[in-house]
């Protein structure tokens, strides 16, 4: 990792901390009930909006297909609880089922060029979301139910999900400031260059893929785990899949911060809003979709970093035309 | 089941393959020429469908015809849509991330629009043709079934045609050769783009009329038919217009026979199990994903694999 160096870079460093810090001495302060679940969910939708980035904004591969990591992460861990393990244990069996899922579909469409992977994505959301609701065993289309033993702890729940999230961005500033991270990036720029330095295109995003799955699986354990009740056409749809596509491009892709923000921002703004307005919620999406992709393909982050940058970028112009080499 | 009742699947299983081909065909030739995949395919589609439901409840028009006029309307469309959005994205050779990603956000845009104009109930288009129906001996075809059959085969010819005797035809081709070649030869790419997009965007208003008249529709209407483009075209070669057809056939037979022939499974000894009807959906992504391993190009890589085999 680099040095920090002055003001800019040490607050960069602390800021998460501190954030960290205070998130997790939230509940002590007794902010109510509302604010802990409103908290709870941004932090379960910011955890599968950076798994999301990784694959997606990292390494540039398009993914509609989301959602079938987070049902399974629900479905898994509720039938682990439902055996007598613990949730926590339910979260990891959900997030390796959801690894096996990942290779499953990222084995035969990877070593295909072009939309392949991302058409395949749409297919296998469908085809599993199908299955699902026909499935006897998790009660089809009708859901199902979690029942635990213990008394309902919304702190629980709140510090799981904030775990959750902390992981995802770990996991995330690892892999950005990893030689594996910069192989990513170079199979976005250009599949064949990467390959001509040495980069293993093809597992390197299986691996990626593997990754981003288990974190959105934890993500959906989670959800599920204090949902209680869930089905198919929830944590499958089509609709979670695109969510979870849309707060990173709309935070800004490729970064660390920018699905956190995009996160953040959905979290907030979908419990507010898409209660009152069901349908207006998702216009706005699409608007904001199309607006950033054409003009600030950084996505909000970008845009901040714009506005902030502007002098120094200026400053620096001008040195550029001064210097007369 | 006896001959008769295959005989009667396959009939219907070939006339759903016209609309499939019709509904496929505009997504290829955006793709073809532009390298974008069109998610909002799927949104004029579900337009289409509420055009010609519109032309017929307010105007009286019959849906065939509100169809056809849907052609016309829709190139408008399709080449403002292009002006506006399309073209101020980069040029690739391959599909890229912004591409995907604006379509997308026009496809929600146009959804949730139409969630706001019609709400969410599910729509049909009932004309005296819907309930009627032709006797072929012991067959009977509902008579729609024929008529949008026609339409869309009607409307691929005129394509076919317009795609190998006119300059803008034969422009398109060059594009989908070679885009450097093209344009090096005179090609206004520009102009060309706009008019194939255009073109794609007035088969799926089109294509989106007749399965209205077909099936029930909501504002989601497009999203099983934009998978099944998917399926088609990647079974056609991405790239080709009469691949398309060959894809909507083998898509449609599949459909219809995978659920009414019973398959072989073996559990403690062979027997044989009907697919119970509402994996009915499951079929065309197993079969993408089959084709995927097997043929990544397409089933015209087959021929051509043979051809130079030989």
């Amino acid at each position: 990792m680099k040095r920090p160096s002055g003001v800019v870079g040490w607050l960069k460093i602390i800021l998460p901390w501190l954030l960290l810090i205070v998130l997790l001495l939230l509940p002590k302060a007794s902010p109510g009930d509302n604010v802990i679940r409103l908290l709870f969910i941004t932090a379960v939708w910011t955890t599968t909006s950076l798994a999301w980035n990784l694959l997606g904004g990292m390494a540039g591969q398009v993914s509609f297909g989301f959602a079938v990591f987070f049902g399974l992460g629900a479905y898994t861990t509720a039938l682990l609880m439902h055996a007598g393990h613990s949730p926590y244990f339910g979260f990891i069996g959900g997030a390796a089922i959801a690894i096996l899922a990942s290779f499953l579909i990222g084995l035969p469409t990877f070593r295909l060029r072009g939309p392949y992977f991302v058409i395949a994505t749409i297919g296998v959301t469908e085809a599993v979301r199908v299955v699902m609701n026909n499935l006897d065993v998790t009660g089809g289309s009708s859901g199902y139910r979690i029942t635990e033993d213990q008394p309902f702890s919304q702190n629980e729940h709140y510090y799981s999900a904030i775990a959750a999230v902390a992981l995802a961005v770990l996991v995330s500033t690892i892999i950005a400031n990893s030689k594996f991270g910069l192989a990513l990036r170079a199979i976005k720029q250009d599949e064949d260059a990467a390959a001509d330095i040495g980069v293993n295109a093809y597992t390197s995003k299986l691996w990626v893929h593997a990754v981003a799955a288990g974190l959105t699986a934890i993500a959906g354990g989670i959800y599920a785990r204090r949902a209680a009740f869930f089905y198919p056409g929830d944590v499958f749809a089509f609709s979670t899949g695109i969510s979870i596509l849309l707060m990173p491009v709309i935070g800004g892709i490729g970064t660390v911060w920018g699905p956190v923000l995009g996160g953040v921002i959905y979290g907030m703004v979908e419990e507010q809003i898409s209660v009152k307005f069901p349908n207006l919620h998702l216009l706005i999406y699409g608007s904001l979709l199309i607006v950033i992709i054409l003009l600030e393909p950084d996505g909000l982050l970008g845009l901040l970093r714009r506005i902030f940058r502007l002098r120094p970028l200026q400053q620096a112009k001008t040195k550029l035309a001064g210097d007369p080499g | 089941m006896d001959s008769v009742e295959y005989l009667d699947l396959l009939l219907k299983a070939l006339l759903l393959a016209g609309v499939y081909a019709a509904m496929a065909v505009g997504m290829t030739v955006i793709y073809g020429v532009m390298k974008i995949v069109n998610l909002a395919h799927a949104g004029f589609l579900m337009l289409g469908a509420y055009f010609a439901l519109e032309m017929f409840q307010r105007f009286h028009v019959d849906p065939i015809l509100g169809s056809i006029i849907a052609l016309p309307v829709f190139f408008l469309f399709g080449m403002a849509v292009h002006w506006l959005l399309v073209r101020w994205l980069p040029k690739s050779d391959t599909p890229t991330l912004a591409s995907l990603l604006l379509m997308f956000g026009f496809w929600l845009v146009l959804q949730n629009i139409a969630y706001l104009v019609w709400g969410n109930e599910d729509q049909s288009i009932l004309t005296p043709l819907t309930l009627s129906s032709v006797q072929f001996g012991q067959i009977s075809i509902p008579k729609v079934n024929l008529v949008v059959f026609a339409a869309a085969v009607f409307c691929m010819v005129v394509l076919q045609i317009v795609f190998h005797r006119s300059w803008f035809g034969r422009s398109m081709r060059a594009l989908i050769q070679n885009p450097y070649a093209a344009q090096i030869v005179g090609v206004d790419d520009q102009k060309t783009a706009r008019l194939t997009f255009g073109l794609g965007t007035a088969f799926a208003g089109f294509a989106g009329g007749l399965l209205g008249m077909l099936f029930s529709f909501s504002p989601d209407f497009g999203r099983p038919f934009l998978l099944r483009s998917f399926v088609i075209i990647v079974l056609g070669g991405l790239e080709s217009v009469s691949g398309v057809a060959l894809g909507a056939v083998l898509l449609a037979i599949l459909e219809t026979f995978g659920i009414n022939v019973p398959l072989p499974v073996y559990w403690h000894g062979w027997s044989f199990h009907y697919l119970p009807p509402s994996y009915q959906q499951v079929i065309p992504f197993a079969l993408l994903v089959v084709v995927l391993l097997i043929l990544p190009k397409g089933l015209s890589s087959l021929f051509s694999r043979k051809w130079k085999a030989a």
